[in-house]
């Protein structure tokens, strides 16, 4: 089990809170972008081609804690640009981990190990390292040399002084199955809590349009990766969504499960899609037009979506929505099979 | 222009990530982002990114795509690479300079508490992080100097600031009183001159307050007495303290450019406990153990204490106007 107990229990609560108030829709998780510039320029990223000027833009320790509260989600996913750039960063990670939010934040690590004396390990706070794939995949994905050995070593050192480490994974189109359980083994024998994997969204603004996963494609990907998982793997994820992404379950997208929030306000629909900005968290979930998106749609952007922002939620809801369900995922948790 | 164009223009603009140009009916232009729309108007970033705008649609008769698209300049820049990668050499912070930390240097925990009220932030095991307005700042208890190079080498700052408590050697100044250091003096008779920009800069910030600008003197020794100062006391010499100097030169060496910024405890006139004659970080325990020792120890140390609390209560105020000033210069950067 790549969560740990208390954290499930914690989400786990908050989720029983809100099926007993009968609410329709509820964030699960926060995606927190307090700013956009980025240290890398990732050939599948399309989130920080913005002019120079809006890149200097960040959120301050104030607007971050005020959209944590406003949303009221219990895990806050700290992503970007790269977190690590913004001054206040560790003002952002305590300010969280104060109000008990269990932040994930998400980093290259180029810049984590000389940033660590900034932080205090916390149960509430864990660092999402990007990691693409073994050595020579996860360099050609973040388009440099060495941020592999980089990452690594950060993570190392964060492990060493009593961190949370979890990996972040996004897969492209030619990602080699056999070659990524050989990753899966090198994460875990460095020591991390988890991994989270997803496929790549195919954003209309990243430079390479061609490796993004057709539906059909993640399927047989994540069949072959994940199939006869050994039982060293841990992924900080629903295992059920682990299954969605092999094919053996179908969700439908749960796009308010996610809410983001930037420099520009509340993101409408989802993580991935901008077609504009709701002023509140309120406005966002109560005057968003939901039934335009998701696969039933017909929307042509969502059709090939399998992203963890949308269907996570949906995998988690779907375990609280029958007994069977919540037994399933406890026994795939527990045994570590898929 | 027909409304069907106009709205076309909108969504494109709404998609593009680069600056518009709207010119509206009565002929004026207006240059900024498009972040969102509606069926009645227009979100906008202005031009510097600073200023949120709404414009009505019905005021917009053009829109000119005038800015960089960033996407396609990304995408440019993907293609012209090829599949090559980046170097390992490529700076950590990649096209974000670092603009570094400001590092300020005190000897003594009482100090250390006047700089962390003015960071807004508590010291942590002689440390204290916190942010003088926009700007990251460190402050570590370093004792006399020594360990300002050490200091330097872990931070990085971009500008390192000793501040702290002082002796005074000039008769007019009464505790409290500030000195900001036009030079400090070793106690070999070498002097550095304190860097221009920060000093002018620190100057202006701190218009109003009772401060005075001129040499600081660097004794290896607590200049306890009064003929312990005047010994010290020189032409345009207006306080003795014992770190200035070793954390100016350290500063000099990394090629980091130094404030000296000092508050009048100890008037040239007044002496100090002979507890204090031995250098340390913290004075509780000599101080205790001295106040019990007899009823004029015990008021000479109020006094001392009352003094204390001014100097740090004007240190705290000269930094809190520092921050805005290290601001402007960073947006100068």
């Amino acid at each position: 089990m790549g969560i740990p107990a208390g954290q499930m229990v914690a989400v786990g609560r908050y989720l029983v809170k809100q099926r007993l108030a009968r609410r329709e829709r509820y964030p699960l998780v926060l995606m927190l972008e307090p700013l956009f510039r980025c240290n890398l320029s990732c050939t599948g990223c399309g989130k920080i081609q913005y002019p120079v000027q809006l890149l200097r833009r960040q959120l301050s320790v104030e607007e971050c804690v005020s959209a944590s509260d406003e949303c009221g989600a219990p895990i806050v996913s700290v992503a970007g640009g790269e977190p690590l750039l913004h001054p206040q960063i560790a003002d952002i990670a305590r300010a969280l981990v104060d109000r008990r939010r269990y932040v994930y934040l998400c980093t290259n690590a180029i810049l984590l190990e000389r940033k660590l004396d900034e932080f205090e390990p916390s149960k509430y706070l864990s660092f999402s390292v990007h990691m693409d794939g073994p050595r020579a995949e996860h360099d050609h994905s973040v388009c440099r040399e060495g941020v592999y050995d980089v990452a690594v070593k950060a993570i190392r050192a964060a492990l060493a002084r009593g961190f949370r480490v979890t990996t972040n994974t996004t897969l492209f189109e030619g990602s080699d199955p056999e070659r990524m359980r050989g990753f899966f083994d090198e994460m875990m024998e460095l020591g991390v809590e988890g991994m989270m994997v997803s496929p790549g969204y195919s954003y209309e603004k990243a430079p390479d349009q061609e490796h993004f996963l057709r539906r059909e494609r993640s399927h047989q990907l994540f069949s072959r990766m994940l199939g006869s998982p050994k039982r060293s793997w841990s992924f900080n994820q629903s295992p059920l969504f682990l299954q969605f992404l092999m094919g053996k379950r179908d969700f439908e997208c749960t796009p308010w499960g996610n809410p983001t929030y930037n420099i520009f306000g509340w993101q409408r629909p989802c993580y991935l899609l901008q077609d504009g900005y709701a002023k509140s968290f309120r406005e966002l979930m109560e005057e968003t037009d939901w039934s335009k998106y998701g696969r039933k749609s017909g929307n042509p952007r969502c059709q090939d979506c399998m992203v963890h922002c949308g269907f996570e939620p949906s995998a988690v809801r779907a375990a609280f929505e029958s007994p069977q369900a919540m037994a399933e995922t406890v026994a795939n948790m527990v045994t570590g099979r898929l | 222009m027909t409304e069907a164009r106009i709205a076309e223009l909108v969504d494109r603009a709404f998609d593009y990530r680069g600056y518009v140009t709207l010119r509206r009916h009565d002929g004026s232009e207006l240059v900024g982002f498009v972040y969102d729309r509606s069926a009645s108007h227009l979100d906008l970033y202005d031009e510097t990114a600073t200023r949120r705008l709404r414009v009505p649609l019905a005021e917009v008769a053009d829109i000119a795509f005038t800015g960089e698209d960033a996407a396609l300049k990304s995408q440019e820049i993907w293609e012209r690479r090829k599949g090559k990668l980046e170097s390992r050499e490529t700076p950590a912070h990649g096209d974000w300079a670092d603009p570094g930390k400001i590092l300020v240097l005190v000897a003594l925990e009482q100090e250390l508490r006047a700089v962390a009220r003015a960071l807004g932030s508590a010291p942590r095991g002689g440390v204290v992080r916190g942010r003088l307005q926009v700007s990251e700042a460190v402050a570590l208890s370093i004792g006399m100097g020594e360990g300002a190079r050490r200091a330097i080498a872990d931070h990085h700052p971009r500008l390192v600031v000793s501040c702290g408590f002082s002796g005074g050697l000039d008769a007019a100044l009464s505790p409290g009183d500030l000195v900001l250091a036009t030079a400090v003096r070793g106690a070999g008779g070498e002097a550095l001159v304190a860097p221009e920009s920060p000093r002018q800069a620190a100057g202006r910030a701190l218009y109003g307050l009772r401060c005075v600008q001129g040499e600081l003197v660097c004794s290896t020794a607590v200049a306890a007495s009064p003929e312990d100062k005047r010994a010290l006391a020189r032409p345009g010499a207006l306080a003795v303290d014992m770190e200035s100097y070793p954390v100016a030169e350290a500063a000099e060496e990394s090629g980091v450019p130094w404030l000296a910024l000092r508050a009048i405890v100890d008037p040239l006139g007044s002496s100090l406990p002979p507890f204090t004659r031995e250098a340390r970080r913290d004075y509780f325990w000599p101080a205790l153990r001295y106040a019990l020792s007899g009823p004029r120890a015990a008021a000479g140390l109020v006094r001392l204490a009352r003094n204390a609390n001014r100097a740090g209560a004007a240190l705290e105020e000269a930094l809190r106007r520092l921050g805005p000033a290290f601001a402007a210069a960073e947006a100068h950067r």
